[in-house]
C-alpha cells in the first residue's frame, strides 16, 4: 500500500504517487491510476480527495485517462474503514460525487480503462468518463442495494450513458453485468480481451483525441453536458443527498454487520 | 432551377437536394430552397411520408463552410437556417425517413438523424468530423442525443472522423442498412411505402408524443446551439484553421 508522497522515473517522464493516485504524463495525455491493486483498488477518501486534485491539474492536458493498477479498475468503496466510524460512507459518497463531476467538467475528454471490475463507486466513475474501454469478463454494476446503501449517486450520469430503462434496471438489481452486456448497453463504448490490451487501447483513445483542436473539444464536450443536463452542479447535490439520507441508518448499518461478520468467518 | 424539389406520389412525398456538383452541401441557397419544400410538403393535404434525399452520388456532404469564411454574418445565417430546417423537418406531421447514400456528413448526418427514421447502405460516410476542423457540431448535437443517446452521442461527436453506415446502422443513427448503394432506393421505396399505410392522425399523435418526451418541441436548445457553432467558426482561430483545412 503506498501511503507516502514519491516519484519513480518512467520511459517516459516521472511517475507521481500521492495517496493511491498514480499520475503519469505522456505527451498531452495525463494518466491518473488507481495505485491500491492488493486492495483491488477499493477507494477510501483520501484517495478520492487525492484523484479530485489530480483531475483539476490534469484539466490542462488535452485528454485525461483514469485507469487502475492491476487486474480490476476498481472495486468500488473500501467499506471496511466504515465500520468504526459510520461518517466514513458519507465521505466516501461525498468525494465519489465531486470526482465524478470533476471529471465530466473537465475541459479535457476523459476516457477511461474499466478493466476486470468495474463495481458500484468504480461503476459510478465510468458515469464520469466520455470514452469508455472495457474487457470480456469485467465485472460491472452496483451491488449496494442489498447492502442498504443507495447508488442514486450516480444516477444522473449512469441514465445518460445507458437510458432511464437500462440504468434503472442497472441501480435496482444488485446483479452485475459482463464487459459485452456493458458495450451492448452504452455503459462502455470498447470492449477487449485483457486488462493490458484495455489501458493501451484508453491511451491510444486518449492521443487520438489529444490530437484533435483543443478548443473545439473543449466547447462540443460543454455542449453535450448541457444537453444532458451533467453540466449543472445541483444534479449532482440532488442525487447526492437520496444516497447520504441512508447514511447511518438502521438497515445499513446491520446489512454492513453482517458483511464484516461474514467476511470474518 | 431550385436547388431542391419537391416531388408527391399518392401519400409519399419526396424531398431532394440538388446541388450535385457540391456533394449538396448545405449553402444559405440550398437550405432556403429546402425551407420552401418543407412548408410546400406541410402545406399539401394527405400526405403521410416524406422522404428526404440528395440526387447524385451523396445524400449530403454537410455545411458549405467555405462560402460563409469571409463574411462576419453569413455563418450565424447559414447556421440558424440549418437549425430552423431541423426543427421545421422534426415538426411535420407525417412521418420522414432520410434515404442517406454515399455520405451524409457534418450538418448533412444532422439532417438524416433528425428524421424519425433513416436507412443507408453498408459502405456509405456517415459521421461528424466538426472537431477535427475546429468547429463545433452544436445544431446537430441534441438530434443526435435523441437519437442514439447521450452516452453514445459523447463518444461520437468527441471523437471527430467518420464511421461507415454499417458502424452507423449498430450503433443506432440509421434503422436500416442494405449491402450496397444498388439496393437502397428499392428498399427506401419499400418501407415509405409501408408507412405510408399508417393513419396519419396515428401517425401525428404519436410524433407529437415522441418529439413532447424527448424534448424535440422546444426550439430553444438548437437555437443556442446555432448561436454556439457560429460563435466559434467567427473565431480567428477557427477561421485560419478552417482556410488550412478546407483549402482557402
Amino acid at each position: 500500500m503506498r501511503w507516502f508522497i514519491g516519484t519513480a522515473s518512467t520511459a517516459n517522464g516521472i511517475l507521481l504517487f500521492f495517496r493511491m493516485i498514480q499520475s503519469e504524463p505522456r505527451g498531452s495525455v495525463a494518466i491518473l491510476r488507481f495505485d491500491r491493486a492488493d486492495k483491488r483498488n477499493a477507494l477510501t477518501p483520501k484517495m478520492l480527495g487525492s484523484l479530485a486534485s489530480h483531475i483539476d491539474t490534469a484539466g490542462s492536458a488535452h485528454a485525461i485517462v483514469l485507469s487502475g493498477v492491476g487486474e480490476a479498475f476498481c472495486a468500488g468503496f473500501d467499506l471496511s474503514l466504515c465500520r468504526d466510524d459510520p461518517g466514513v460512507l458519507g465521505q466516501l459518497l461525498a468525494g465519489l460525487s465531486r470526482v465524478v463531476r470533476l471529471l465530466r467538467q473537465s475541459p479535457a475528454p476523459v476516457v477511461i480503462s474499466a478493466h476486470g471490475a468495474a463495481i458500484a463507486g468504480g461503476c459510478a466513475l465510468l458515469g464520469g468518463g466520455d470514452i469508455v474501454v472495457t474487457t470480456d469478463g469485467a465485472k460491472i454494476g452496483y451491488p449496494v442495494v442489498r447492502l442498504g446503501i443507495s447508488p442514486a449517486v450516480s444516477a444522473p450520469t449512469l441514465r445518460c450513458a445507458v437510458g432511464d430503462g437500462h440504468a434503472r434496471a442497472r441501480m435496482l438489481d444488485s446483479g452485475l453485468i459482463d464487459g459485452r452486456r456493458a458495450l451492448a448497453i452504452g455503459l462502455a463504448h470498447e470492449c477487449v480481451a485483457t486488462a493490458a490490451a484495455c489501458e493501451a487501447r484508453a491511451i491510444a483513445i486518449a492521443e487520438e483525441l489529444a490530437a484533435k483542436p483543443r478548443h473545439a473539444l473543449a466547447y462540443t464536450k460543454r455542449w453535450l453536458n448541457e444537453i444532458d443536463g451533467t453540466g449543472r452542479d445541483d444534479a449532482y447535490g440532488a442525487a447526492l443527498e437520496v444516497s447520504q439520507s441512508l447514511v447511518g441508518g438502521q438497515e445499513e448499518r446491520e446489512r454492513l454487520e453482517q458483511l464484516w461478520m461474514n467476511q470474518a468467518r | 432551377m431550385p436547388l431542391a424539389t419537391l416531388d408527391i406520389t399518392d401519400r409519399v412525398a419526396t424531398l431532394t437536394l440538388r446541388r450535385e456538383e457540391m456533394r449538396n452541401a448545405l449553402s444559405i441557397d440550398l437550405l432556403r430552397d429546402l425551407h420552401a419544400g418543407l412548408d410546400q410538403a406541410a402545406a399539401a393535404p394527405g400526405i403521410t411520408v416524406l422522404v428526404l434525399a440528395g440526387a447524385g452520388k451523396a445524400f449530403c456532404a454537410g455545411m458549405d463552410l467555405k462560402a460563409v469564411l469571409d463574411d462576419p454574418a453569413a455563418p450565424g445565417i447559414l447556421l440558424h437556417s440549418l437549425a430552423d430546417l431541423t426543427l421545421k423537418i422534426r415538426a411535420l406531421p407525417c412521418v420522414t425517413l432520410a434515404r442517406v447514400q454515399g455520405a451524409a456528413i457534418g450538418g448533412g448526418c444532422g439532417l438524416a438523424c433528425v428524421c424519425d427514421i433513416a436507412i443507408t447502405h453498408a459502405d456509405s460516410k456517415m459521421g461528424y468530423p466538426e472537431v477535427d476542423l475546429g468547429v463545433c457540431p452544436a445544431v446537430v448535437a441534441p438530434w443526435l442525443v435523441r437519437k442514439i443517446g447521450a452516452g453514445r452521442a459523447r463518444r461520437v461527436l468527441l471523437s471527430g472522423g467518420l464511421m461507415s453506415g454499417q458502424a452507423a446502422f449498430d450503433i443506432g443513427m440509421v434503422d436500416h442498412v442494405v449491402p450496397t448503394a444498388a439496393e437502397l432506393d428499392a428498399a427506401a421505396a419499400e418501407i415509405a411505402k409501408r408507412l405510408a399505410t399508417g393513419g396519419p392522425h396515428a401517425l401525428r399523435a404519436t410524433k407529437e408524443l415522441l418529439n413532447q418526451l424527448d424534448g424535440s418541441d422546444d426550439s430553444s436548445l438548437v437555437k443556442r446551439g446555432a448561436d454556439l457553432s457560429a460563435r466559434i467558426v467567427g473565431m480567428e482561430e477557427t477561421r485560419t484553421m478552417l482556410r488550412a483545412k478546407l483549402g482557402k
